[in-house]
């Protein structure tokens, strides 16, 4: 067996994707992972992927023709998913998983359809991950909210399990294009960056400047007033609710929400 | 009129979103716009929700009503001219700044405007048209917006409001005439029928024009909705879901809302709900009306004049199946798409899910789960290559009181929420089916109150 041990981030795996076809060992000795092993087996070979832009960028590339955008994207989801163990069962490995399903994609007539075969584990596999991603980015769209700082910027910090930001960044980029923002996600220090009117991109947030980001513009405070104003008035007396409103807006977003932390 | 002059947008807001409460509204529109590079906004299909209200409803859209001022006398609400509550309004202004300042925070999906009627309902219905205008044409919002279409304005502000809007809606209000001519004098069906009639039709000729020209602006392409008062009048549950087929069939609508009556203002006219509001009935209307949107079920099916009223103890996809077991066993590999529909535990999407992976595998029970079947619920309905999963009996009563067990047939947030309405079901349900405590209540809950 050859073990391809890769970073868990979209551009080490693709890398390690790239990596493990040219390396020709014949897919079926060949597994990904992105979790380095307790324990090394004697019979297999074990090769540190070094993350390559270039390499991925191909491997996206061949994904996006073959492949088409929709199913690109849900492959793109389960790379960015957090690989969670149930209990002692260790699941899948996701790079693995990733790997084969491509394989088994670019052997269909179709590539295209490959998400479909959820009686194959690899792809069964992916579209759980691709699921709890997307799940989570999509409930982020909603949940993330902008604070005003004093020099106009938007800023919001998340804490999201799965690295959501590029589907986030994509999102506010073609909503607010006219702003400039920023999403901070604390749980993976990175952050998206969107100057005014350009693309947004990714950045590390070793030296994010901690004292600006308290620092509202003077209206901040108003709408955040009005909002939580709205907020508590919407609600229907007769119907209040806590343990239906906790189950549709779990406790851990719920600390990045302002009108659950601003207390009235 | 006591409308205040000089509130301050505080205050406005606090009255006219308190007011706007009792409106369903859902961005779950199907109407994917992409941004236009300036201004803001853009909308996505699946819609998007922000925050969830006290209540656990969703809050997607800034909900407010223009003004709480009413010349009308609808008797289950809180608005009407007889009332004695503060009165507000906004102006077109107040509400651009609201909407879009909420939504640059990412607060809101867009705005939901509604309104009481103030002078007169095309002068009301005017006020609206601007404030829709502004928002589109000097604010470039691009976001979503719902507006509601009061009934009785001028045919031609409706048409022009439906041109800045995503969705607008007219409420039904009461299942059928005769209640809503006792409850809302001011409003008939056919104040509220033919504007519906209108705004439908100019969405039919506006797809046509699309196909040909592809520049012309779009009418309501989110399409319309309504609303009903459910348990305020004596309708069955047969009665209200006729009418929602027939506004689905004949008036197209997107969705039929369905509203659980809050007698408001203590009218002694009305119910007076010691439970509260009627929440198991309201989710068991709204189990059907998906029923009939996307699972090709007819009203007939699952009601009757002899059967007018839903089972409160199962959903009407599994009290279907029970009844029409000679439609069951299913095998997974083989059964149609509009078969496996049918099969409690079996959404529309793991339908779907199925068909595609069982070209390349047999499907199994494993297989089921992990594509997202209710194997609790549907195992008594299915085989996999010929079997069933347990050894379970194919007959009505063996079914359903294993069916009865599954405690999520009575929605968790209805079943614990603290309502007096459940405890006396339970004692109904136990005295029709002889159910213990145990079989009713989670385990490590006491009955208190019966
Ligand atoms: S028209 Fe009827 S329902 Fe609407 S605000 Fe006036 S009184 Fe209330």
């Amino acid at each position: 067996m050859y073990i391809f041990l890769c970073e868990d981030n979209i551009d080490s795996i693709f890398t390690g994707i790239y990596d493990a076809w040219a390396s020709r060992y014949g897919h079926a000795n060949i597994s990904l992972t992105t979790c380095p092993p307790d324990n090394y087996t004697l019979f297999s070979e074990y090769i540190t992927v070094e993350t390559d832009y270039e390499k991925s960028e191909k491997v996206a590339r061949t994904l996006r023709a073959r492949l088409g955008e929709e199913t690109y994207t849900e492959i793109c989801q389960a790379a960015c998913a957090l690989e969670e163990n149930h209990g002692r069962k260790k699941a899948m490995d996701k790079a693995d998983a990733i790997y084969h399903t491509i394989v088994l994609a670019l052997a269909l007539k179709d590539g295209s359809k490959v998400l479909n075969y959820l009686g194959e584990p690899y792809v069964n596999r992916v579209f759980h991950l691709s699921r709890k991603a997307g799940n989570e980015a999509h409930h982020l769209l909603g949940f993330l909210r902008f604070q005003e700082l004093e020099n106009g910027l938007l800023f919001a910090r998340i804490h999201p399990k799965n690295q959501v930001l590029p589907f986030l960044g994509e999102h506010f980029s073609d909503r607010l294009p006219e702003e400039n923002f920023m999403i901070y996600d604390a749980s993976h220090n990175q952050a998206a960056l969107h100057p005014k009117g350009k693309g947004f991109f990714l950045t590390d947030t070793q030296d994010l400047n901690q004292e600006m980001l308290g620092r509202f513009s003077p209206e901040e405070l108003e709408y955040q007033k009005l909002w939580c104003t709205f907020f508590e008035n919407i609600a229907i007396e007769a119907r209040i609710n806590p343990k239906l409103q906790n189950q549709n807006i779990l406790k851990r977003f719920q600390q990045d929400v302002i009108e659950f932390t601003r207390g009235s | 009129m006591n409308l205040q002059k000089n509130m301050d947008l505080l205050e406005k807001l606090t009255i006219l979103s308190d007011a706007a409460k009792y409106d369903v509204a859902c961005t779950s529109s199907g109407v994917d716009r992409k941004g236009t590079g300036r201004g803001m906004g853009n909308s996505i299909a699946p819609g998007v929700c922000h925050s969830f209200s006290a209540d656990g409803r969703c809050i997607s859209l800034l909900k407010i009503l223009l003004t709480n001022e009413c010349i009308f006398n609808c008797a289950y609400c809180l608005n009407n001219c007889a009332s004695q509550v503060k009165r507000a309004a906004f102006t077109p202004d107040e509400i651009c700044t609201l909407t879009m300042e909420f939504y640059r925070r990412n607060y809101i999906e867009g705005l939901f405007l509604s309104s009481g009627i103030m002078i007169s309902p095309s002068y009301t219905m005017d006020l609206i048209y601007q404030t829709l205008w502004k928002l589109r044409q000097v604010h470039h919002f691009n976001g979503y917006i719902h507006v509601k279409s009061i009934p009785g304005a001028d045919p031609v502000l409706l048409e022009k409001t439906g041109f800045l809007a995503d969705r607008m809606s007219i409420n039904l209000e009461l299942p059928t005439a005769d209640s809503l001519r006792q409850l809302a004098p001011c409003k008939s069906r056919s104040t509220i029928l033919r504007p519906m009639r209108q705004i439908q039709n100019r969405i039919t000729d506006n797809k046509q024009e699309l196909m040909v020209y592809r520049e012309t602006p779009r009418f309501v392409p989110a399409g319309q909705s309504t609303q009903m008062i459910i348990g305020a009048t004596p309708e069955n549950d047969f009665q209200i879901m006729s009418v929602a087929e027939n506004l689905y069939q004949k008036f197209q609508l997107k969705r039929v809302f369905y509203s659980a009556f809050v007698n408001v203002n203590g009218n002694s006219n009305l119910p007076a709900l010691p439970g509260g509001p009627p929440l198991l009935r309201e989710h068991r209307l709204y189990q059907a009306d998906w029923l009939l949107r996307y699972y090709h079920f007819h009203v007939s099916e699952l009601l009757s004049e002899d059967r007018p009223d839903f089972n409160i103890f199962l959903d009407p996809k599994c009290d279907w199946a029970l009844r029409h077991l000679e439609f069951f066993p299913v095998e997974i590999n083989q059964a149609s798409y509009q078969t496996l529909l049918r099969v409690p535990g079996i959404g529309y999407k793991s339908a779907e899910r199925i068909v595609k992976a069982r070209k390349r595998n047999r499907l199994t029970f494993e297989d089921l789960k992990k594509i997202g079947v209710v194997l609790k619920r549907a195992l008594y309905f299915i085989t996999c290559s010929g079997k069933m999963m347990y050894n379970t009996k194919l007959e009505e009563n063996y079914i359903c009181e294993n069916l009865m067990r599954d405690k999520t047939q009575i929605p968790r947030d209805i079943r614990e929420g603290g309502y007096q309405q459940l405890s006396f079901f339970d004692k109904e349900m136990r005295s029709d089916f002889q159910l213990t405590d145990t079989q009713i209540l989670p385990p490590g809950q006491r009955v208190s109150s019966i």
